[in-house]
């Protein structure tokens, strides 16, 4: 049994993935396209939440909401200025590689090559007995449950999560809610890249940040969808989940046997049963 | 012994039965005609004789060989080729570029002759799109031969898809509907088409929703309802029997 | 979905010409170290991105390619450093334990299309890369393989030495971009190639039609692993170490993008412009002292070209175009004027 510290790093990266994960197959489901950016906009997210909190000054739960609100209207100019205008999915999925390098260049430029670190937004600790938590990791889990919450809200009891859904499931319901396809795709892909940033944001304070951070969470992401299916939105936080415990509590027997296993484990879902944990089937 | 011949046919998904046990006997150089409502199991027929899907039960044979469970390409290499319903073409190509992807199947020299460019690859590449053209010409597209396919009517689009399933030289064809979605005067003209395509000997399997279409062409029709063949012969004799007018009752009978 | 425009007919002569007397005058025109270095560089990932170039035309978009330039690297770089082997039969033996690698691969994975194939060869990409990293005593993980220099080839009075000067190793790769193009603009050419179209742009008609998709994806898949694995084995010898995070899910992903921005409407012309051009623009904004810029503006070009270059015709199409106006033109002026 790994000690609870392990299990709670777990947590805290199941958080991130969830959130990150939740986000990409809520594009990929909707506009179709597998947004390559997706780790970009989370370091976007983490440098946001990063200079809200020491050059601003604002609480961390509102640079969490700026980090979101700002990277959704980012993500937005980049569908209404380059992905509207690119005909073909595999050709879109290449230019979104290519704001991987455009975006982590201009980060660099702006923000600097050197590691930055948020110490102690919240500090303190809960005492358990024979370990403690930090407040700083409380929150984090608490702020992704909120989250979710809202995000199941939205997409259970309104009109427009409604039809996110129901185009999920089915291209070109979306005119059953009365929802323009142009309003929906937008809305999507805002609400998706500015969880990317809110992922990267929440644990902005726990580890370091610079311009290269965005690769491996992608990844993650990315695997997590396909664990849980890739269209399916139970699957991303189920495979969020997975994929965090399996990053830090196999890890911790398995060491980097545990990245060989998750890489083949993907290999093997896919030649399988393509469709994932949740996903329906395909044909 | 019958060219192609379907021996107890059953395809099922998961409960429901698309097909149940259908016995068809197709003979060499004739225009088989099928009929039947929709939903009657006519495209599933087409999906199983190609290999599309495999049957649940029940065996194909092709000149006294078992093709069923075959995949598609082993099949249409033995010589049945089918058409789509819809309009199924190789996105963004020419005409002629669609006709010559499909007719490098048929060629007797090897890949190696092809890729080192021998003479042999060339004189038989000459012929192939001799043959090409030859065939294009017969199916009206030549003015066509270089626009892009899918820039070509609905008709002609149906028409070439039946090019490029004649020039893999098919000695089966299976037709899935080629006159969906034509007014009568396009219709004749595909069924036009289909009678002179029998003339190059190869065997039609002809699919169709519409029975005027079929009456003037077939040699021979088969209804099927419900996925069980109800009626089978001659189409003048077959068009009048009880089981069949009831088939059709409440949808457009002719 | 993609379109192929058959440049066999635009590029003349004349420019072939012209470019064959500019590589043999590389030695005249310069010796300056890090040009050539660039040169052979953007040649190896030519090589690379012409492989790749041909699996995704079979329909497939494989984001694995760096994975091969890996196992040919470090076939021979084990061969050499470890084992004692000479640089040449190593050489040739990446070339086949890559091709291996990717036939083997391949009959597993080449039946699923699509996203779900891209990430598949992601996953692998990733898994040699853990596997280089964590196999130390074959590999020397992260600390990498000393590579050695090709073997000096005695030609009588005269011997072609790789330790004094680079161009010897500009020329070995000159050689094998040009043959790699030969293979591939025949394999385009022949019968094998236009196949590989029907395969790519309806897959369920191709089939239907007599071709079994297995067939030709995997031949594509071999073809492009055997090059790729030498295009490998050349970059690990010519960098002299190669470590397990030089060739890795990042460099499969710069060979997609030389391969698009090139232009895969051919085999040969699109890679070879694309990994040029992109390669020595991304080596000279290196040289400009400010941090980021360099992707920055790399990730510009690439969104630039996809955006006015869309389908993939990309810069190859340029080319293309051009002479379309030009010659084209009045080839069919000469046409018209032979019908009257």
């Amino acid at each position: 049994m790994p000690p609870a510290g392990i299990w709670i790093d777990g947590l805290i990266q199941s958080c991130a993935y969830m959130t990150m994960a939740f986000g990409m197959v809520l594009v990929f489901s909707i506009l179709g396209i597998l947004n390559w950016t997706h780790g970009q906009f989370y370091m976007l997210g983490a440098f946001v939440v990063y200079y809200a909190i020491t050059a601003v000054g604002i609480p961390f739960p509102l640079g969490l909401l700026a980090a979101g609100v700002l990277v959704a209207g980012l993500s937005i100019l980049v569908k209404k200025i380059i992905i509207d205008h690119i005909t073909g999915d595999l050709y879109v999925g290449v230019a979104t590689m290519g704001l991987i390098f455009f975006f982590e260049g201009a980060a660099s430029m702006i923000f600097g090559m050197q590691d930055k670190g948020l110490a102690r937004v919240l500090p303190g600790v809960v005492d358990l007995g024979s370990f403690s938590v930090s407040y700083q990791k409380i929150a984090v889990v608490s702020f992704t449950l909120v989250i979710m919450i809202i995000l199941f809200i939205m997409l259970n009891f309104t009109r427009i999560g409604l039809a996110i859904r129901a185009t999920a499931q089915q291209p070109d319901a979306a005119s059953l809610y009365g929802v323009s396809v142009e309003r929906l795709s937008l809305t999507v892909m805002g609400i998706g890249c500015g969880l990317a940033a809110m992922a990267g944001g929440i644990i902005a304070p726990l580890y370091t940040i610079n311009p290269f951070i965005g690769g491996i969470p992608m990844i993650m992401s990315l695997l997590a969808i396909v664990i849980g299916g890739l269209g399916s939105l139970t699957g991303a936080i189920v495979g969020g989940l997975i994929l965090g415990f399996l990053n830090s509590v196999v890890a911790y027997h398995l060491s980097y046997l545990s990245e060989v296993v998750l890489f083949m484990l993907v290999v093997i879902i896919l030649l399988v049963r393509p469709q994932g944990l949740f996903g329906a089937s395909v044909k | 012994m019958s060219f192609l011949e379907l021996n107890q046919v059953t395809k099922t998904f998961g409960k429901l039965a698309a097909l149940e046990d259908i016995d068809l006997q197709v003979n060499k150089g004739e225009i088989l005609g099928i009929v039947g409502p929709n939903g009657s199991g006519k495209t599933t027929l087409i999906n199983i004789i190609s290999g599309y899907f495999r049957p649940t039960k029940g065996e194909i044979l092709f000149n006294g060989k078992k093709i069923s469970g075959l995949r598609p390409d082993r099949i249409a290499s033995r010589g049945i080729v089918r058409t789509f319903q819809s309009n199924v073409l190789f996105e963004g190509t020419t005409v002629i570029e669609s006709m010559l992807i499909s007719a490098y199947q048929q060629y007797k020299t090897n890949h190696w002759q092809s890729f080192f460019n021998t003479r042999a690859w060339k004189q038989e590449n000459e012929e192939v799109v001799g043959r090409v053209i030859e065939l294009i010409k017969l199916l009206d597209l030549l003015n066509d031969t270089f626009l892009p396919a899918d820039g070509l009517s609905h008709g002609y689009q149906r028409l070439l898809g039946i090019a490029m399933a004649m020039i893999t030289n098919p000695s089966v064809l299976l037709l899935d509907e080629p006159t969906t979605g034509m007014n009568h005067e396009e219709a004749m003209f595909v069924v036009d088409k289909i009678k002179m395509l029998r003339e190059q000997g190869v065997t039609i399997i002809l699919i169709e929703h519409n029975m005027k279409v079929l009456m003037g062409v077939v040699d021979r029709v088969v209804v099927l309802n419900f996925g069980t063949k109800i009626a089978e012969g001659k189409p003048e004799v077959v068009m009048n029997k009880q089981e069949v007018i009831e088939a059709y009752l409440g949808t457009e009978l002719i | 979905m993609m379109t192929y425009i058959d440049y066999k007919d635009v590029v003349p002569k004349a420019v072939i010409g012209l470019v064959v007397l500019l590589i043999l005058l590389v030695p005249i025109i310069t010796t300056n170290e890090s040009t050539l270095s660039i040169l052979i560089l953007s040649g190896i990932w030519a090589i690379a991105v012409m492989g790749f170039t041909l699996v995704l035309r079979t329909g497939q978009f494989s984001l694995g390619q760096a994975a091969f330039m890996a196992i040919g690297g470090y076939t021979s770089a084990i061969l050499t450093a470890q084992m004692g082997w000479s640089f040449w039969p190593a050489f040739l033996l990446a070339g086949l334990v890559s091709g291996l690698a990717a036939f083997l691969v391949g009959m597993v994975v080449l039946r699923v299309g699509g996203i779900y194939f891209s990430i598949i060869t992601l996953s692998l990409c990733e898994v040699i890369r853990i596997v280089a990293q964590q196999w130390e005593s074959v590999t020397r993980g992260a600390r990498g393989l000393i590579t050695a220099q090709p073997n000096p080839i005695p030609l009588g009075f005269f011997e072609i030495n790789f330790f004094s000067s680079t161009v010897p190793y500009f020329y070995l790769t000159v050689c094998l971009v040009a043959f790699t193009a030969l293979v591939f603009w025949r394999i385009g050419e022949s019968r094998l190639g236009r196949s590989f179209a029907g395969v790519a742009l309806n897959p369920v008609l191709a089939e239907h039609q007599g071709m079994y998709l297995m067939k030709y994806r995997v031949i594509a898949f071999t073809v492009a692993g055997v090059f790729t694995g030498l295009a490998g084995s050349l970059y690990a010898h010519f960098l002299t170490v190669l470590t397990p995070t030089m060739l890795g899910l990042w460099q499969s992903i710069q060979i997609l993008i030389m391969s698009i921005v090139g232009g895969i409407g051919s085999l040969v012309g699109g890679p070879i412009i694309g990994s040029i051009l992109l390669y020595t623009f991304g080596s000279y904004l290196t040289r400009l002292d400010i941090y980021g810029i360099q992707q920055l503006l790399f990730g510009a070009v690439v969104v630039l070209v996809l955006l006015f270059l869309p389908k993939g015709t990309g810069l190859v199409d340029l080319w293309g175009r051009f002479w379309t106006k030009v010659i084209w033109r009045e080839k069919e002026f000469e046409m018209d004027e032979a019908e009257e």
